[in-house]
């Protein structure tokens, strides 16, 4: 009895890794199938089922089996649509960092001190909010309620970057650039109304007590 | 879909079964070949509730531990039904191609 309660405790180590969900519903159901499966006095878990438990587990974090509804699964795939329009973004402007100062230059050397600011602004942020279109994308995939607000928020933000950019006549000088933010505004905008679509709003409110 | 999957399906197509009752039918079924791990199995049994092609049939309660049956919904044995009917298809043009003297005597 007492070498199946320690392999008991060794498999409960490993099923802490699932999501706590699927733990309150299904652990002691799966470990009494481990321990039906163990050999006759095991004391240890062995290799090959830590690893197949471990493997679950991550599958079900990375890839939670609730159903998404079409409107999430949409706005999740405009995210990194939107991620991806960033990095095109900031290759666009590094790539035409020179032609687009000489243009400048020429026409209106006062301009120069703004548009070497909004370069640097859009090179420095890009990472950043590809970083937040990615993670952004991961948390409403899950199904994360804190996310639609953090979206949302981030939308009005990109919002008003886009106002502020065309306030110092950024247009004027790349349009290329307003060309970039207007796709990436369009995006954000799209996948903001999608989570809150009603069908999106049944599925972030189940969400986190799975069944 | 994947082979445990399919297995997984199988085992309930005749009625339902417990977790350790689908690792030992699906071993059986594929002639000591498969050897469900509690992972794997759990992992595939949690998606096919989620995507509505198993439900939980009844639970018991045997020596202090949650016994949990599943069974094929519906749709779950349509979607097996329309797997098996594609291996099938497959596995006959497999057949006929290898032995053309037996040309349509399988199916």
């Amino acid at each position: 009895m007492s070498e199946q309660a320690t392999l008991e405790r060794g498999y409960r180590r490993i099923l802490a890794w699932y999501p706590r969900s699927f733990r309150a519903g299904s652990e002691d159901e799966v470990l009494a199938v481990l321990l039906a499966t163990a050999e006759d006095g095991q004391t240890r878990v062995g290799l090959a089922e830590a690893w197949d438990l471990v493997r679950g587990a991550v599958r079900m974090r990375l890839w939670p089996a609730a159903p998404r509804p079409r409107s999430v699964r949409v706005a999740v795939k405009l995210m990194l649509a939107g991620a991806a329009a960033e990095l095109a973004a900031m290759i666009t402007v590094i790539a035409t960092l020179g032609t687009v100062r000489a243009t400048v230059a020429a026409r209106d050397a006062a301009a120069l001190q703004a548009v070497y600011l909004h370069q640097v602004s859009v090179i420095g942020l890009a990472p950043v909010a590809i970083g937040m279109w990615l993670w952004l994308a991961w948390a409403n995939g899950r199904g994360e309620d804190w996310a639609r607000p953090l979206s949302a928020a981030c939308f009005g933000l990109a919002s008003l970057s886009v106002v502020a950019a065309l306030a110092q006549g950024a247009a004027a000088f790349a349009p290329a650039t307003m060309i970039a933010a207007a796709v990436v505004w369009t995006l954000g905008l799209s996948s903001v109304a999608l989570i809150f679509t009603p069908a999106a709003c049944r599925y972030y409110r189940l969400q986190p007590v799975q069944q | 879909m994947q082979e445990a999957t399919f297995l997984i399906l199988t085992a309930l197509a005749d009625g339902s079964q417990h977790g350790y009752g689908i690792i030992t039918e699906v071993q059986q079924i594929s002639g000591g070949r498969v050897k469900l791990r509690a992972g794997t199995l759990y992992t595939a049994l949690d998606r096919l509730r989620a995507d509505g092609l198993i439900g939980v049939d009844r639970e018991e309660i045997v020596e202090g531990r949650l016994r949990r049956y599943y069974r094929l919904t519906p749709d779950g044995t349509a979607v097996l039904a329309e797997e098996a009917a594609r291996l099938h298809a497959n596995a006959t043009a497999a057949l006929r191609r290898l032995n053309p003297g037996l040309a349509g005597g399988a199916a």
